[in-house]
């Protein structure tokens, strides 16, 4: 049964060893699931987060993956709008990252935001004044439509694509896949933009607040710009991962290092802006609200180091290694730099989310500290746990790389 | 959300906001509807022309070759036309005429079969000798009944065999007339639409693909010391692999012989 459910001329591994594989993710998830329902059902207060630390691991968390799946909605935009046809390679595999991603995302905001059952009223009673609203409709309506582009991808299971009607649906799906394109691409440019302004906009915070462009803060534009530069790295850096670990190579080289040379001109054009609102927000916009920029990197952890590896080490080498086209030829070469990349903007949300509750929004402030529990830890794995089993899943039964059984022969 | 519902204000902010989500909620709503209804609407006309679209857009590059690379004119170029000639305008212009079809000629389909015209106007297709070879005598066999409608790349039949399974792509539009059988050596016997088989190789052409379709089925199949006498190397076919080699994934080896991902 199982083997007529996978793609006919790819290898997968016997069923007892995918089961084998799958047992820890499972269990992993089952905890997580019990942190989580623990934090549902007491409340936030059985989480280290207080009302000075509002944000915690959930929230970065939720930046981090938000951003790095934005390999979904660049590679369909490259890959429907712009027709850059050499990206059918992975475009099926950037689609359920993506839905993994923001799927995870939502379900862990649900549990930060607690209340489920009034989870509604965000969208019958919208504070339209608030970026997070614009937030959370965007990633919501992001999410419906992943899960719409997802539909055809498991509808060309073997098995599935037998059934007539469900062939038509797919292709007839799949025809319309650029409106859906289009619409992913519009709502994850407000989405990611939001959240970074939301940040941008908090004046009782300077260590965070910009300034910017009529109603947007220049963190609206570098939190998208970020998000596209490092979505196509995350792409390189699951497929190599995946090919790794199931030593098979699913992805021509040519298609990588083409991934690869757009996110290192994405990203040097961030590193450039990224410069620019840094030293305009040391020499104006901090010392404008009392807090010369120093006085943030004085206590704590927190060194003026940190800025370096985000700029420089995790901006400017990986963005010059992926310009290089010798060096970007190099598999080694490619996945370091993609890997810095995704570190970079991972530091980033770091940052925007930790690091700006942490410093002091007021001279005789302290430095807060704040460590995450076993309860948010869990919730958290719970998270990447189950994106490992949806993957894994899709991976055996569903064709995420068409270039597979091409370079099995 | 909604006028009337509490929180909702007649500002700009609420318009814009509200609107440009009800927008996005609509086009998403509208996509999914249009697929459904389109599926809907198609009472399984369209199934088989989809089946091959979707399928040959899922083949590998290299089993999307060009007829034209075989006889070195068009090296490298990959069919954008589901094989069928007839459509192709670049065909046309390197092979002009009408090319109707010559009777007991044997045209070959790029799915391993042929169709062979008879004087009475109806054509048999059965399998050209790779597929015999590969495939030896199926355990079962799904034969259209006489009268069944078959078309160009749909399924003409199914058949089945250690686990194996594959539909056997139609050579030529047209009614089955007549069942046959691999003992036979013709499995249908159909009365064609038109005489019309520009997609159809035969002769040098032909020869020179079958030639390449025996190294791309020698690398589906396993120890090339087995296999080398047999296949890649031009030597004879024997007559039924699949018991000389019971260890091949004969799965992956009919979904690359038949086109089917």
């Amino acid at each position: 049964m199982d083997k007529e459910l996978i793609i006919r001329g790819v290898r997968r591994a016997s069923m007892g060893r995918f089961l084998l594989w799958l047992v820890p993710w499972a269990a992993l998830l089952a905890f997580g699931v019990y942190a989580a329902g623990l934090c549902l059902y007491k409340g936030l207060g059985e989480t280290n987060m207080d009302n000075r630390f509002a944000f915690g691991l959930w929230i970065f968390l939720d930046l981090s993956v938000i951003a790095l799946g934005a390999g979904a909605f660049f590679t369909g935009f490259l890959f429907y709008i712009l027709k850059k046809k050499e990206l059918k390679a992975v475009i099926n595999s950037a689609v359920v990252i993506g839905f993994v991603c923001y799927s995870g995302a939502v379900v862990v905001l649900a549990v930060d935001v607690g209340q489920p059952l009034r989870a509604w009223f965000t969208f019958w009673h919208p504070n339209v004044h608030s970026m997070l609203t614009e937030v959370t409709f965007c990633i919501t309506c992001y999410l419906g439509v992943l899960a719409v582009e997802y539909v055809p991808i498991l509808l060309k299971n073997r098995k599935l694509r037998e059934v007539p009607r469900f062939l038509v649906f797919e292709w007839e799906l799949h025809r319309l896949m650029y409106v859906l394109a289009a619409v992913g691409t519009f709502l994850s440019f407000f989405h990611q933009g939001s959240l970074g302004g939301l940040y941008g906009v908090l004046q009782g915070r300077p260590f965070a607040f910009r300034e910017g462009f009529a109603l947007w803060p220049s963190t609206f534009f570098l939190f998208i710009l970020s998000a596209m530069a490092v979505g196509p790295s995350f792409m390189v850096l699951t497929t190599s991962l995946v090919q790794k670990i199931t030593r098979k190579a699913l992805v021509k080289p040519e298609v990588m290092q083409e991934m690869g040379r757009i996110s290192g001109i994405l990203l040097i054009v961030y590193v450039l802006a990224k410069t620019v609102d840094t030293l305009v927000w040391i020499n104006s916009t901090s010392p404008s609200l009392g807090f010369p920029a120093h006085r943030f990197y004085a206590s704590g952890p927190f060194g003026t180091w940190i800025l370096f590896a985000e700029i420089v080490l995790f901006g400017l080498v990986p963005a010059l290694i992926l310009l290089s086209r010798d060096r970007r030829a190099r598999m080694p070469w490619l996945i370091s730099a993609a890997s810095l990349a995704c570190c970079g903007i991972v530091l980033n949300r770091f940052v925007m989310t930790i690091q700006t509750q942490a410093v002091p929004s007021l001279p005789f402030l302290p430095f807060v500290t704040y460590t995450p529990n076993w309860q948010e830890v869990g919730t958290f794995l719970a998270v990447v746990a189950y994106g490992v089993l949806v993957y894994s899943i899709s991976f055996r039964y569903l064709p995420l790389f068409p270039q597979e059984k091409d370079l099995a022969r | 959300m909604l006028p009337n519902v509490y929180g909702f204000q007649w500002s700009a902010g609420h318009l814009i906001f509200l609107g440009a989500f009800f927008v996005v909620g609509t086009i998403i709503a509208i996509t999914l509807a249009m697929a459904l209804v389109r599926s809907l609407r198609d009472k399984g006309h369209k199934v088989e022309t989809i089946r091959w679209k979707s399928e040959f857009g899922d083949l590998p590059e290299r089993d999307r070759a060009c007829r034209h690379q075989f006889d070195g004119r068009l090296p490298g170029r990959v069919c954008g036309n589901g094989f069928d000639c007839r459509l192709c305008a670049k065909h046309a212009e390197i092979a002009p005429g009408t090319a109707a079809a010559e009777p007991k000629e044997r045209y070959h389909h790029r799915g391993h079969t042929w169709a062979q015209p008879q004087p009475d106007g109806t054509v048999l297709v059965g399998l050209d000798d790779l597929a015999t070879s590969l495939t030896g005598t199926p355990e079962r066999l799904d034969l259209p009944a006489p009268g069944t409608r078959v078309q160009v790349n749909g399924t003409a039949w199914r058949m089945e065999r250690n686990g194996a399974s594959a539909r056997v792509l139609s050579p030529v539009d047209g009614k089955v007339v007549e069942t046959g059988d691999s003992g036979r050596g013709w499995y249908l016997k159909i009365r064609p639409d038109n005489v019309d088989f520009r997609h159809l190789l035969r002769g040098r052409e032909a020869r020179a693909w079958l030639q390449r379709e025996m190294d791309r089925m020698g690398a589906l199949l396993p120890a090339p010391a087995v296999v080398g006498p047999t296949m890649a190397d031009g030597g004879e076919l024997v007559e039924d692999a699949a018991k000389a080699m019971p260890e091949a994934d004969w799965d992956a080896v009919w979904g690359g012989l038949f086109l089917q991902p």
